[in-house]
């Protein structure tokens, strides 16, 4: 070997190693960011305190790679502070920056296969797109902007369509109630119908909203095979005729309740029997959590009607996960085998650098644990049906020690026939495992 | 050798330097406000103008305007009632009606009052110069001009997609309808398609 060679390798191992540990320190400093971020802003939430959270949130330097996650939180945070049209600009920023990170980009992956898949830029999981636009519908909703909360529906009857192997019943159920807010009672019956089938095919009970809804539609559009049908499926005794529903108005109240278990990761490390090495298998799995809310009333000077479980978002996220890790761990095995290769060219010429490689994959295999973590864990819904007038109403939430557990909206003028609707966060919950 | 790969590294590190710096500073190019741009593949300011020309052109080659005239002796007053957004798409529709009123107003053919958002407005005014401004100059109350028309109409879409393509069809619709016996005397009408392709890819 001649001397400038030997010069020249020098320069090579100089320059890499320190890319090496620049890139390890940079990966963990990364991880160990993201987690310090999210306890600040679940300690503020659990506190009620969702301003604070949100000053957090901004407070912090935004990865292009984490854009759409900020942009979800920043406008969940909005939502909770009763900004509703802040908050629906920003979910329009979220939307449009979705599509955009649709396209695969080969840098990422490249990225992604050479260090972790947090290199990535997030796209939300196919569950959370179409949360996105029930939440931005329910804004419409809030605000009274009927119209726009249709178009929310019909971008939301897109996604659906596009990606068919997701079953929001929840998603279905809203729309019917957009569509009942526009006086398109045909169009709702056909989304509560959705809802009823995908309710079904999850074998979730029905709420009784929908079986409500269910019959005073059949009934009223004359479908009566379909009427009777439910009839005997529901066997309820009283449900509200569409004649009384045009004389009365109608305060929907939504609850969203509780917090998106987070995800944490799990390590596994092994050493290979032939040649020593050791390598690091790292997968996702999300925490168990529980709601400390377990119901809610909504009252007003005259009457009072207690709340219905019409959505559990936690079960949805751990399904989009499973089925996601057939995906997760070929990507996790094809890393592996990379940064092997790179270990094993070393070896022989350079053990320094090899070993530097070998510390560096171990040390960079991570999982992303990233998720929209200001989702609510479940959703409540109830109706409480009134004289046409002004109303002061009471919002009562079951099971939580905080202060703010009482919400009060006064003076609401309803019209004959119209439903006004209203929401309300509360994120109080704990965590009961942190294991898989 | 290794000269000529150095050499040949230098360069295209340069080259990618200078790429990257570029690419990181905003760029401002002005346009003509004619000129057409679809970047995202929805409604735009170009589908607003295309509708819009194709309504004024339309409105004031039918023969309602002659027949009202004749009728009434007098040029016929419209107020713009709803247009209900149908479509998949969030879009200002005020932009295309307000271009639709301008050139109608302009045209001398058709007058516009003003909708019901615009005259609340008004109407604080005229009440506030009822009790504040002088007898000679306050402007009466209950003198407003009524419409004869109002115009109404919908936009609505279709969409079909497969992986990355979607056709995009909008139909606009447009009508007069009188006020005094809820006749439509005018339906205009305008169709607008869009193949937009993503792409799979992006940097």
């Amino acid at each position: 070997m001649t001397l400038a060679y030997l010069m020249v390798k020098k320069v090579i191992l100089k320059y890499v190693l320190a890319f090496v540990i620049g890139l390890m320190v940079l990966t963990q400093s990364a991880c160990v960011s993201i987690k310090f971020e999210r306890d600040e802003i679940e300690t503020y939430l659990l506190t009620q305190q969702p301003e604070k959270a949100l000053t957090a949130l901004e407070s912090h330097e935004v990865k292009d790679r984490n854009k759409s996650l900020y942009l979800l939180d920043k406008a969940m945070l909005l939502r909770m502070q009763n900004q509703f049209e802040d908050s629906s600009q920003v979910f329009e920023k979220a939307k449009r920056l979705t599509r955009k990170l649709d396209a695969i980009s080969l840098r990422e992956q490249a990225a992604a296969i050479s260090i972790n898949d947090s290199q990535r830029s997030y796209l939300p999981q196919n569950f959370e797109q179409v949360l996105v636009h029930c939440f931005q519908a329910i804004n419409y909703l809030q605000l009274q902007r009927y119209s726009d909360a249709r178009v929310e529906i019909l971008q939301l009857s897109e996604l659906l369509k596009q990606k068919d192997d997701i079953q929001m019943p929840f998603a279905q159920y809203l729309s019917g109630l957009v569509f009942e807010s526009n006086q398109e009672l045909d169009n709702a019956l056909i989304s509560y119908r959705k809802a009823y089938q995908a309710y079904s095919s999850y074998n979730s009970a029905i709420p009784l909203m929908l079986k409500e809804d269910l019959l005073r539609l059949t009934k009223y559009l004359g479908l009566n095979d379909e009427h009777k049908k439910f009839l005997d499926e529901f066997d309820l005794q009283i449900w509200p005729k569409q004649q009384d529903t045009d004389q009365q108005a109608h305060a929907v109240a939504i609850v969203l309740n509780g917090l998106m278990p987070r995800k944490h990761s799990l390590e596994i490390n092994v050493q290979s029997p032939t040649d020593g090495q050791l390598h690091r298998i790292s997968t996702p799995f999300y925490e168990h959590r529980e709601t400390k809310v377990y119901g809610a009333e909504l009252s007003s000077e005259l009457l009072n009607t207690s709340s219905e479980i019409i959505a559990q978002l936690d079960n949805q996220a751990r399904n989009a996960l499973n089925n996601e890790m057939p995906s997760i761990i070929a990507r996790t095995i094809a890393r592996m085998s990379i940064k092997n290769s790179a270990v094993d060219e070393t070896r022989e010429d350079l053990p320094l650098l090899s070993l530097a490689l070998e510390i560096a994959a171990i040390i960079t295999e991570q999982a992303d644990i990233r998720a929209w973590n200001t989702l609510p864990q479940q959703i409540l819904i109830m109706r409480l049906s009134l004289p046409a007038g002004s109303h002061d109403l009471k919002l009562n939430l079951l099971g939580s020690n905080l202060p703010r557990n009482i919400q009060t909206w006064q003076q609401v003028n309803i019209a004959k026939g119209e439903s006004r609707f209203f929401s309300y966060h509360s994120p109080d919950s704990y965590v009961t495992q942190r294991k898989p | 050798m290794k000269n000529q790969w150095f050499k040949s590294f230098t360069l295209v590190a340069a080259i990618s330097a200078g790429m990257i710096i570029n690419g990181c500073s905003t760029v401002v190019k002005r346009l003509d406000s004619g000129e057409v741009t679809d970047l995202s593949g929805e409604w735009n300011d170009t589908d607003s103008r295309l509708v819009s020309e194709e309504m004024i052109r339309d409105v004031l080659s039918r023969p309602w305007i002659n027949r009202f005239i004749s009728a009434n002796g007098n040029r016929p007053a419209v107020i713009v009632g709803g247009v209900r957004n149908l479509s998949h798409e969030h879009m200002n529709v005020a932009t295309f009606i307000n271009d639709i009123e301008r050139e109608l107003i302009n045209s001398g053919e058709i007058d516009f009052v003003a909708s019901k958002l615009e005259r609340g407005e008004i109407r604080d005014e005229r009440k506030d110069q009822e009790l504040n401004a002088s007898n000679e100059t306050a402007k009466q109350m209950g003198q407003e001009y009524g419409a004869d028309f109002m115009l109404k109409g919908s936009i609505n879409t279709i969409l079909d997609s497969v992986d990355d393509e979607q056709v995009r069809f909008y139909q606009i619709d447009l009508n007069l309808i009188s006020l005094a016996d809820n006749r439509k005397v005018w339906a205009g009408q305008k169709k607008i398609k869009k193949l937009i392709e993503k792409s799979a890819f992006r940097l």
